[in-house]
Formats: C-alpha cells, structure tokens, sequence
C-alpha cells in the first residue's frame, strides 16, 4: 500500500492510475473504444503522454475488435501494447480476443476491460473475469485505484513470462474511485525484438491450433502452480478464526473495510486472490477445508467458488448466501457477513425518494430530432441504440435498445416480422460514434437487402455519452496529431443509399421535410433504406456557444403540457401550486426550440 | 478520520468538488478515497460522490456513517441523508434558514449574482469550510483555488469563494 506521503503521489482516478501505469512501464501502443466506466483510461494516456513528452501511439479505435487487434500486431512486432475497453466491447472484441490466447504474444499485451456491477452505465452485469477463463486468459483484479496501477506493471510482466495476453478487470468502483497513488518515473519502452515469420504459430491452421492450445493449458498450470497472485493472501485476522471470507477485486475493499470496522467481525479471517483466474485451486480448497465456513465475496460471477472442488463448507453466490445479480455494495457485504457470522445487522435508514431520472441536455440537438420523427412517423417502431441519445425513451422516441449498432440490424427483423402495416414502419436512430462502430455492417445489409426503413444518425460530431471522445470524422487522433477525416456522407453513399439528406435539427421545418421525404421513399415509393442525418455539435463540446437569450411562458398557456411530455426540457417546470409552466432560466439553454413546437405561441423571449 | 457525502444532479460540478476536497487531503499527507458518478446519471441525473479521509480501502461510504452531507439541490437531500451518521451536519444550497445541524447557504443566488449559476458548486464548498469540523479549511482551500493556472477560472473561483465565506460569516449558525 502507497503511503501517502513526498513528491511523487498524486490524488488520481482508478482510470488515471492504470494510465499511469501503462506509460510507467514501457507501453508503446495503446488503442481503445470509449465506454463508461473505461474512458478515463486513454483520455489520462493523452494527457501523460504531454506531461511526459512520450512517444506512446495513442488511438480511439472504431471499435473494440479493432482496438484488441491492433494492439495485438504492435504485440507481435516485439512491443508493449494494451487495449482498453468496457466490458460489453470484450463481447465485440471476443473473436480475436479468443484466438490470441492459442497464438500467444511477444511484446507484453495487456487487456483492459472494466466492469459495471450493478449495472450503473451498461446492458450486462457480465464478469470478464469469467470471460477470461473462458477464452483461457489469466485476469488480475484490482481492489483500489492504487493497485491497479500496481496491476499493470504486474500484468506486462506476466504476459511476457508465458507468452500469453493478459486480462486486467477493473470495476467501477476502481475505475471511478479516486485515491492518492504513488507514482515513479516511467522505463524506457520494452521490446522484445522484431517479429519473426512463423506461420505455424502467427497464421496456425486447425492441426496446429491443437498444439498451441496443449500449450496454453501447460502456460496456465504452471501460472496457476508458480505465481504467488494465484494463491489466496490474509488480509484481514489471524488466520486463526471459524470464518474465512474469500475475496477478489473491488469488492475485497468493501470487505477488508467491514471486518476492521465492526468489532461482531472481530474473527474473521479475509483472503484475497489478486489473480482469479487461474486461481491455485488447491490453496483456496486448504482454506475452505481448514475453516467451519468460508464465505466467496466476488462480482459478479462465481469464478473463485466455481474453482473449489467441495462446497460443502463454502457459502457463496452458488449456496444462495451472495446474491445472484446487483452490486455489493459495503452495506450490503456488511450484511451478508454479520449474518453468515450469526450477527444481527443493523437498523439501516433508506432514501425517502426516487433517484431523478437523466435527461437530454438543454439544447441537445437530439431533442428536436426525436420530436420531429415523433411528428412525422406517429405510428412506426422506433429502433433505438447506444448513446445519449437513448434517453429518447424519455420523449416515447426510443423502443428498443439491443447493443452497440442494433437499431440498424433490427430493423432489418422489426420490418419483416410484423403482420400489419402498423406494425412494419420502423424508423431507427443511431448516434455517429455508434454508427462507425457497428452500424455501417448493418446498414450495407439493409440495402442490398432492401428492406423499408428509415435511419436516422443523429451526428454530434462526437461520442457524447462517454464523455466528448473523436469519431472517425474527426481531423485529429487522440493526442491531436493529424488524422484523415471520415466524410458521413460518402461513407453512406457509398453503401448504396439512394436517398440521403442532410438537415440541421434546430430547424426544424427542415428536419421534418426530410424526414417526410424519407417516409415517402421507404413505405410509399420505391421501398428500401433511406436516410437522414441530422447534424448539429453536442452542446457539451468545447468550441459549442450557446445564445444567452432566455424564454418564459405567458398566459397564452392553456397547459396542454406538451412543453413538458413531448419536448421533455428539464427547464422546464410544472408549479403546481400557481397552476402554472415555468421555465428555469439557470438551466435553460437558449436554444429557443420550444418556441417553435408550443401549439399556443406561448413562450416568448423574455423581455421581448 | 471522517466521511462526507457530496450531491446533486448532473452538470452541478461535483466531481470537481470532490477532486479539490481529495487533492488538498493529499497535500496534506492524508489518506483519501473517493468515489463518483459518470455516465448516463450525468445528463441531469441524481448523483453523488462519496469521500472518505482515514485509513480506507473501500472508496464506497455505508448508511449512517458520513459526518457531513453537502448537497447542492436540496430536492436531492432526502436521496442521501441516510448517509449521515445521527449527529451528522448538513450543508444545503438553499435559500431557507439554518436549522439544528442543517446549515443553509443561497449558493445558486450568490453565484447568479457573480454572473455565472455554475460557480454555485464553488460558493457552498467555501460556505462549508466555515462549518466546524469541516476537514479542510478556508485557507487550504483558496490556496488550491489561487493555484489554478487559468487567470479566469482563478478570478471567478476566488470571487465565489469569497462569496461563500462571507455568508458564512454573517449567518449566525456558522
Ligand atoms: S451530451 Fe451532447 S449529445 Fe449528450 S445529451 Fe447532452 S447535448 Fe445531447
Ligand atoms: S430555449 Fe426552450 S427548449 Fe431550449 S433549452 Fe431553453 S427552455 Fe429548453
């Protein structure tokens, strides 16, 4: 553990720390794909890298496979590389991901894949821990901001000694815990030398496949039997208690916290596995042969309890003790221990209301999008995706939301499974970032395959949701150096759409025009995809500034709400008390839309 | 040794507050971890951060156990009292009057007076470190804040600052 103490500690995210930890020990390359709770991690590379004057490559990849396979080449030419991503990109990423465990590496590859227990920003509450052991890569599991810092160098270290890529799995709350973290001057970037032609190895075919894959089961029984992270370490207690907790990652610090502060848990002994997977099996089975009971705290799988051979003593997610889903928070591990130690819990209080729910900002582009595609097309599916921009469920705008580039994809379903007209008019939505991501595939498909829908990219010109990272079409990598920008236009035409708009949502006689025109093209005319893009910057970047004219509601208002259900504002207000809309003008963004949609000209610029 | 909650909705700057509490705690030599909503929740959610100043390893604060909650939207107090242990202080951005442990400060007023509502965050943290027991001071604070390198943002910080202190000063509670 860091003492907190001289010069070199600074007051850093889980997410700058592991970045640290990436410069620190000699990381040549490092690609990712932006996602809540892993963005910080490349954003915090940018800005080591100025603080530096480092040479590391820095890229926003288009999309998870991608970033893992770049990564993997830099690998494979002699040289550190990670890849970095949330969870739900390992899925993305898996094909390559898997295959790499058989090919081995050269220069030290580390994956970065955090996880969202809970889940607080994902589809899943996967544990890639469990992916790890299913793709055969060794994972290591951080438990504070400082460790995983830690965990990287570790990690580099592991991969070169057998050859293997390995998975580092932070959670949320080490990704957006912030801790002070003792930092050391980065090493000299690593490289293993130039990459050696080998076809059995680097192209392997099915026969050697079998013999690589007899040596990653040699390189993981070893690792298991030698490595020190595979075997449990005592945390907390003597290890002469009736009560063993095991424990692994970010959980194993709401554990280790529990156990010292409440004195009914005064005997319990904690052991953490710094390694899960592959934990040593043997070692975690002498702890739960030696003690009355032990308690496996983990998230979210149970990838330890699943690696002890008898669970007769072993409580845990399979005993039904952990429940099966949700995050463990520290109240929450409290509980389970004190009652596993036959504790009584404590009375604990609850909040008195509902979390508020997260809206479109004010002024977001999407918001008058989604009101004139509600306008245009009142009856159709509305095919969402991933992104700020699903929060136009809010508006009634967004029924479906699958994975990253779904809404084109099942759109392709969506038109062709329904029996009525009604039911086949799908409209899809998808952000720019997302369509670069996984939805050009798609929309190639849904052309040559001509199926009646209409696609709206509602292009920002950034990914906003995960904070305000370049799209392809961005003129400038992550660091700033020059890029080749994506033309949107081009790219759509050139899968073959034929009708194509381009319209500023703001105006909003525009925006419905195209959108009727595309209406008119996919369901009543020549049938197939057509697209619109409305394009106007997310409010949220730097260079957008807003008007500073403020609006207020007069008494033209007959309170028909559609201010508030359809528009959906957050400035604006129902007073019930007065009867009356008001609009808040700290929060009001000036972008003067509702003045446009209001059916009784209501609003009206103040002091106008 | 002392936890603290922080919170509000989306875009307030609490995440900015919470890295100025963390990083004066580190300038001191203390042990400090913290924890903090990102995401979905940001776009004008409820959220919060937690701080925890001790010899911690979980950046997660338990029901019961924060001595202080400092919240910038009072409708989202109730989201977070139960984190306060029972003798707990609050410290709320509204224009009530103070009562029994609850202080009040028109952060949101002051800052709109300043010409800018987004400094309200700044305005109630320096209103906090008037509070007795608060874990950082007003000069530890206005030191970070003068360090900032961006003349503008170290003019419009230090304005709010003072503005906070000063309501601290002429509200009897403090
Ligand atoms: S961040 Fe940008 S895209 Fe996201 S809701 Fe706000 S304005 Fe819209
Ligand atoms: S002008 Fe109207 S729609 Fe735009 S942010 Fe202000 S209240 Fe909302």
């Amino acid at each position: 553990m860091n003492k907190p103490t001289g010069a070199d500690v600074r007051f850093l995210m889980g997410n700058e720390a592991i970045g640290r930890g990436i410069i620190e020990s000699g990381c040549t390359l490092a690609a990712a794909y932006p996602g809540t709770p892993s963005s910080e991690v490349l954003e915090s590379l940018v800005r080591w890298k100025r603080e530096l004057n480092h040479p590391i490559y820095l890229e926003w990849s288009i999309n998870e496979k991608v970033a893992f396979e770049i990564a993997y080449g830099a690998s494979l030419s002699g040289a550190r590389s990670v890849a970095i991503m949330k969870m739900v990109g390992l899925n993305v990423a898996s094909d390559p991901f898997l295959s790499a465990a058989y090919l081995g590496v050269r220069g030290g590859l580390v994956v970065v894949v955090a996880d969202d227990p809970g889940p607080h920003s994902s589809q899943t509450e996967q544990d890639s821990r469990f992916f790890g052991w299913f793709a055969k890569v060794p994972v290591l599991d951080p438990g504070t901001p400082a460790e995983a810092r830690e965990m990287v160098m570790q990690a580099f270290e592991l991969s070169e000694k057998y050859e293997v890529p390995v998975l580092l799995r932070p959670c949320l709350r080490v990704c957006h815990a912030r801790q002070n973290v003792a930092i050391t001057t980065p090493r000299a970037p690593a490289d293993v030398g130039p990459f050696k032609k080998d076809w059995t190895r680097w192209a392997a075919i099915p026969r050697f496949r079998l013999v690589l894959h007899r040596q990653l089961n040699e390189k993981l029984a070893k690792m298991r039997e030698e490595e020190p992270a595979a075997r449990p370490v005592l945390i907390c207690g003597d290890s002469r208690g009736a009560t063993a907790v095991v424990t692994s990652g970010s959980v194993s610090s709401h554990v280790r916290d529990v156990v010292t502060a409440n004195g009914a848990l005064a005997g319990v002994d904690v052991y953490k596995v710094d390694l899960p997977f592959p934990a040593h099996a043997e070692a975690l089975q002498q702890i739960a042969d030696r003690y009355d009971r032990t308690l496996v705290v983990e998230e979210t799988y149970p990838v330890l309890e699943l690696q002890l051979r008898d669970r007769r003593k072993v409580l845990g997610r399979l005993s039904g003790t952990v429940p099966e889903q949700g995050e463990l928070v520290p109240e929450l591990v409290e509980d389970i221990i004190l009652n596993v130690v036959g504790a009584d819990r404590p009375a604990r209080d609850a909040p008195t209301i509902k979390a508020r729910r997260p809206s479109l900002c004010p002024g977001c582009p999407h918001r008058p999008a989604f009101y004139a595609i509600r306008k245009v097309f009142d009856r159709a599916i509305y095919s969402g995706d991933i992104g700020c921009y699903t929060l136009g469920i809010n508006m009634g705008a967004v029924d479906t939301c699958l994975c990253m580039g779904s809404s084109v994809g099942m759109a392709g379903g969506l038109a062709r499974g329904g029996s009525s007209e009604r039911d086949t008019r799908v409209v899809a939505t998808i952000g720019d970032s997302t369509f670069y991501h996984a939805g050009v595939p798609a929309l190639i498909n849904a052309v040559h395959t001509r199926t009646p829908m209409v696609l709206v990219i509602m292009d920002n010109n950034i990914t906003a949701m995960t904070g305000g990272q370049p799209t392809p079409a961005s003129d400038q990598l992550a660091d700033g150096s020059p890029a080749v920008p994506i033309d949107m236009e081009r790219l759509v035409r050139g899968t073959g759409v034929e009708s194509l708009e381009v319209v500023d949502p703001y105006d909003h006689e525009s925006m419905r025009g195209a959108l009727e025109k595309a209406r008119r093209h996919s369901f009543d005319e020549a049938g197939g995809v057509s697209v619109v893009i409305a394009r106007r910057p997310c409010v949220r970047m730097r260079n957008v500034t807003m008007p500073s004219t403020r609006f207020q509601v007069d008494e033209n208002c007959d309170l028909c709400m559609s201010c508030i259900r359809d528009l959906e504002c957050p400035a604006f207000r129902y007073e019930k008390a007065e009867k009356k809309i008001e609009i808040d003008a700290d929060i009001c963004a000036g972008c003067g839309f509702c003045v446009q949609v209001c059916p009784s000209q209501a609003i009206k610029a103040t002091g106008a | 040794m002392v936890e603290l909650i922080l919170c509000g909705r989306g875009g307030q700057g609490i995440v900015f507050l919470t890295k100025l509490i963390g990083e004066i705690a580190t300038s001191k030599g203390l042990r400090v971890i913290t924890s903090e909503t990102h995401g979905m929740a940001v776009r004008g959610g409820s959220i919060n951060s937690h701080v925890r100043i001790g010899p911690f390893y979980s950046p997660l604060v338990r029901p019961g156990q924060a001595g202080f909650l400092v919240s910038l939207e009072s409708a989202e107090t109730p989201n977070n009292a139960h984190y306060l242990t029972p003798d707990g202080i609050l410290v709320e951005n509204s224009p009530l009057p103070a009562e029994p442990r609850v202080f009040r400060c028109d952060a949101a007023g002051l800052a709109r007076d300043l010409g800018r509502t987004q400094l309200e965050n700044v305005v109630l943290l320096a209103f906090a470190t008037m509070v007795g027991g608060f874990p950082i001071s007003v000069e530890e604070l206005r030191s970070r804040l003068a360090g900032d390198p961006r003349e503008q943002v170290r003019t419009m910080n230090l304005r709010a600052m003072d503005a906070g202190v000063k309501a601290a000063k002429s509200s009897a509670a403090c």
